[in-house]
């Protein structure tokens, strides 16, 4: 059976097993099945023998988090999230690996309106203790300050599950970006990345809501992105959509903090002690957008940075794969929970809203970092 | 039931039902470790404990299977791959990472074969300690398997190899039995044969290790890194001779040819030099005035030598991203091509010049891409052929021009495996170096631990070494 994958970038790993300690996966369980080593060698041993696409091969795809923490640790650099995206469309394709309930529900997330009141009315039903715990899900916001837009500087992409969830992020983010003097447009209906649905294999969809999005962004200016995986998503449209217009649009494209970073000394900082403060590197941050040294520029005048000292392991969150993966998951953020509670910091600051809700449901206290920066800012 | 399933239903009663494995796909993926050999496993089991591992020895014994241990499977030599007359049980010591015990005072850990390598060391970094040997794969592999193939590394050449690291092993032998060889405490001699000194290095085919006590290393207070370029790989060749003949003894000494250089580069972007024909990376370190010294009286001889520059690191972040390039080197190599065919021999250092410039020869004549990166302060070369799998009729070419690649090495008066062991790769060559009655001597050192050839069947020695006729690689495994 032939994969959505190139032959070549499948070739490309010589199997050395240099990323095994880097794969969150691999480091739960022991299992080359769960490793980057063994996902494409079973990749291989699909297009190879005639395997049937269901059962292991299925399992082994859909235990990966997708974290790409073995592309940062490849020498040869083998583009593993292409691979992995690629056997999942193909999964899809040709199998009943998305049910028709997931793929509906990951339709839902393109309307904005609507999942801004089902998330209300979830908050309402939480409040009523209507949903149980177990679920997993944040206590969410029933009323959700408006943003306002200040100028045509820069563009803030808003998204969808962060618009719904974590706005006054969104109001932190547009204040450190002002005190820098440039003035914030907001999109009309800045819709969704697509980022899930492209993870799931679910390619058709995810071009869809790519093109939706280009068109919310018009003119030329930066489009900066708090949330760690609808960046590395957005700067990634070239490569999905294959247009001169898509990759001119991921062109665009900035984590807000590699456009703060080089302003950063415009903010005003306050004097006296910081606060210690774990940093956690959203691997769409770390080993996707390659990312995540400007976080630190931007919080070192305003926080004391701790460092883990896991080499940027994953937390386990992954988008969806938290709620689908519930064991595995969990065993994934015990080893980040120990790695927090080695630097013994209160307070934890992550750039991504999923794995900041992921963690929180750990029970830490965890910050985006534009939070802390505008609550120093204020002198809390 | 076929012989399998029933493997399998007395593997899953002795340990638990999801720590035993057949489905075909994943058996696959134990067919094979770092190098291009493959073979096919019966089923895979993983204990978590010695007495696990000691259930699935006698299982497998039982149901007159071969046993195949393996670590992380960043094995060079086919090691872990399994093989033999029927198809093994594979048992995988990755669940059994536990460390157990560490005495700062006494320098001594006790772990589990499974714990990773670095892992080790990163653990008891706030004790100023750490674990000598530093295998370039030392991210990824288990300290069993290190101890299996008596792994060395950049750090070996004033360090010494596994061997000088390991204090005992808790072994269960090919019957099944538990036994303990060597002691934990570092100044005891050995009443009677150092079964330990026999056991490190015998690749999985003496038994598996459960436990093992490491000895701990003290960080050097003071270190220093250099990197110097040079415009032919026989300046650098001639820089190492005489460091050596200088009387000193740097900590490593690493020599990296243009292509690898290159090709490392292009991953962690640590400011090695593109244009250079070979590059050498020297450590030292020691107390500090020493070091200095050292550090100096290096560079005088790389420019004396004709080094275009030396580079001194800054910093440790400079110093561990040198190393981090060098110790990529193996797996930046699909960079090339997809594929790699390494050998690992040990030459005599003032040799260094003569061997290598046959190897490039060798390699151009059967018009392969050959690359060289290896520790140089010891002589031990890995020559490594850089190909596509997928090209009609290359792996004939690159057979052919490995062995003549060893024998050139053996020409010189080299020897067949520095650190990465024997395994299924090399045990065809072991005629080249050892004389029958040598291989005699070794096939009954092997019987005294495991009569019936059960543990790691077909590795390290070539088959039929107890009566002298000598085969093939064995059918069943190809590359
Ligand atoms: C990129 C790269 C760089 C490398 N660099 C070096 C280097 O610098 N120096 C060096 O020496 N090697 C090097 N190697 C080779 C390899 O990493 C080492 O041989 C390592 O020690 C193997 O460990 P492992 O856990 O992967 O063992 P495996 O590959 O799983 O097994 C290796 C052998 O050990 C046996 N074994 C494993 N565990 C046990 C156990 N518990 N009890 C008994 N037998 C056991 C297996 O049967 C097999 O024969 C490198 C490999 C790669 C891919
Ligand atoms: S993905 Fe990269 S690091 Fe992992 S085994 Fe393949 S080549 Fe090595
Ligand atoms: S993407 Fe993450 S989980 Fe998937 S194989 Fe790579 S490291 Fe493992």
């Amino acid at each position: 059976m032939k994969l959505d994958v190139d032959a070549d970038e499948l070739a490309a790993c010589v199997s050395c097993g240099l990323c095994l300690p880097h794969c969150p996966t691999y480091r739960v369980t022991g299992d080359e099945s769960a490793s980057p080593r063994g996902r494409i060698a079973a990749m291989r041993a699909i297009e190879a023998d005639d395997r049937p696409l269901e059962g292991a091969f299925t399992e082994f795809m859909d235990l990966c988090v997708q974290c790409r923490g073995c592309e940062t640790a490849c020498p040869s650099s083998v583009p593993f999230g292409r691979l992995m995206e690629g056997s999942r469309h193909t999964l899809t394709e040709s199998t009943r690996y998305q049910p028709w309930l997931t793929r509906a529900a990951y339709r839902s997330l393109r309307h904005h309106r609507l999942l801004l009141l089902g998330s209300s009315l979830l908050a309402l039903a939480q409040r009523a203790r209507l949903v149980p715990r177990r679920f997993g899900l944040p206590a969410l916001p029933v009323r959700r300050t408006p943003l306002k837009a200040s100028g045509d500087d820069v563009w803030l992409f808003t998204g969808c599950v962060m618009d719904a969830w974590l706005r006054p992020t969104h109001a932190n983010t547009l204040r450190v970006i002002e005190a820098t003097g440039a003035g914030v447009a907001l999109p009309d209906d800045p819709g969704c990345c697509g980022a899930l649905q492209a993870h799931a294999g679910l390619m058709h969809q995810a071009r869809d809501l790519a093109e939706r999005t280009m068109r919310a962004f018009p003119g030329e200016a930066p489009i900066l992105v708090n949330s760690a995986g609808c960046g590395a998503q957005l700067k990634d449209y070239g490569h999905l959509l294959d247009t001169p217009e898509a990759t001119a649009f991921g062109a665009r494209v900035l984590d807000v903090h590699e456009w703060l970073a080089p302003r950063i000394a415009t903010v005003p900082a306050p004097r006296g002690n910081h606060r210690r403060v774990a940093l956690q590197d959203p691997c769409h941050l770390r080993h996707v957008q390659r990312a995540h040294l400007p976080v630190r520029t931007v919080l070192a005048p305003f926080v004391d940075v701790i460092e883990l000292d896991d080499e940027g392991l994953c937390c386990g969150a992954g988008g969806a794969y938290s709620a689908q993966h519930p064991e595995m998951a969990t065993a994934i953020r015990d080893r980040k929970v120990a790695a927090i509670a080695r630097t013994g910091a209160k307070v934890v600051a992550s750039a991504n809203p999923g794995c900041a809700l992921w963690l929180r449901d750990a029970g830490l206290d965890v910050r985006h970092p534009l939070d802390l920066v505008a609550e120093a800012m204020d002198g809390r | 039931m076929s012989s399998t399933e029933a493997l399998v239903a007395d593997l899953s009663r002795m340990l638990s039902p999801d720590r035993v494995r057949a489905e075909p796909l994943e058996l696959a993926l134990y067919g094979r470790d770092a190098s291009v050999m493959e073979g096919q496993a019966a089923a895979v089991c993983f204990p978590l404990t010695t007495a696990e591992v000691q259930a699935a020895v006698k299982v497998a014994r039982a149901h007159n299977r071969p046993i195949v241990p393996r670590g992380s499977g960043t094995g060079l030599a086919g090691g872990s791959v399994p093989v033999g007359e029927r198809p093994p049980l594979v048992i995988v010591t990755t669940k059994m990472d536990r460390i157990l015990k560490v005495d700062p005072e006494r320098r001594v850990a006790w772990v589990e074969p499974g714990v990773l390598n670095l892992d080790l060391s990163h653990r008891i970094a706030h004790l100023g300690l750490h674990f000598a040997p530093d295998p370039s794969s030392q991210q990824s592999c288990s300290i069993g398997g290190n101890v299996a193939n008596n792994s060395g590394g950049p750090h070996c050449l004033a360090y010494g190899v596994t061997s000088a690291h390991v204090l005992a092993v808790e072994v269960v032998l090919p019957d099944g039995e538990v036994t303990v060889l060597g002691s934990e405490d570092p100044d005891a001699e050995p009443t009677g044969y150092d079964l330990r000194g026999a056991f490190v290095g015998s690749e999985g085919t003496m038994g598996i290790a459960t436990k093992i006590a490491v000895r701990l290393t003290p960080n050097p207070p003071a270190v220093i890194t250099l990197l110097a370029d040079y415009a032919s790989v026989e300046d650098a060749a001639a820089t190492v001779t005489e460091i050596i003949a200088a009387g000193i003894v740097p900590a490593a000494l690493e020599m990296m040819d243009a292509l690898i250089t290159r090709a490392v580069e292009e991953y962690v972007h640590a400011g090695f030099p593109m244009d250079a024909a070979a590059v050498l990376l020297v450590e030292v370190d020691g107390l500090p005035e020493g070091t200095d010294a050292a550090a100096n009286a290096v560079t005088r001889i790389a420019l004396d030598n004709g080094a275009g520059n030396v580079r001194r690191a800054v910093d440790p972040a400079e110093r561990a991203l040198l190393w981090k390039g060098r110790k990529s080197a193996f797996g930046a190599i699909a960079r090339i091509a997809p594929n790699y065919y390494l050998h690992d021999t040990v030459v005599p250092r003032t040799k260094l010049v003569e061997v290598l410039t046959k190897v490039y020869e060798i390699a151009a004549r059967h018009d392969l891409t050959m690359m060289n990166v290896f520790h140089a302060g010891d002589g031990n070369l890995h020559p490594l052929i850089v190909f596509d799998r997928r090209d009609e009729g290359i792996m004939d070419r690159v057979w052919q021009a490995g062995t003549e690649i060893i024998e050139a090495c053996v020409a010189a008066g080299g020897v067949l495996s520095g650190e990465h062991g024997i395994g299924l790769e090399k045990r065809d060559y072991m005629h080249l170096i050892f004389s029958p009655d040598d291989l005699d001597a070794q096939a009954r050192l092997r019987a005294a631990f495991d009569p019936d050839e059960a543990c790691n069947p077909m590795k390290v020695l070539p088959a039929g070494a107890r009566c002298g006729d000598l085969q093939a690689v064995p059918a069943g495994a190809w590359i």
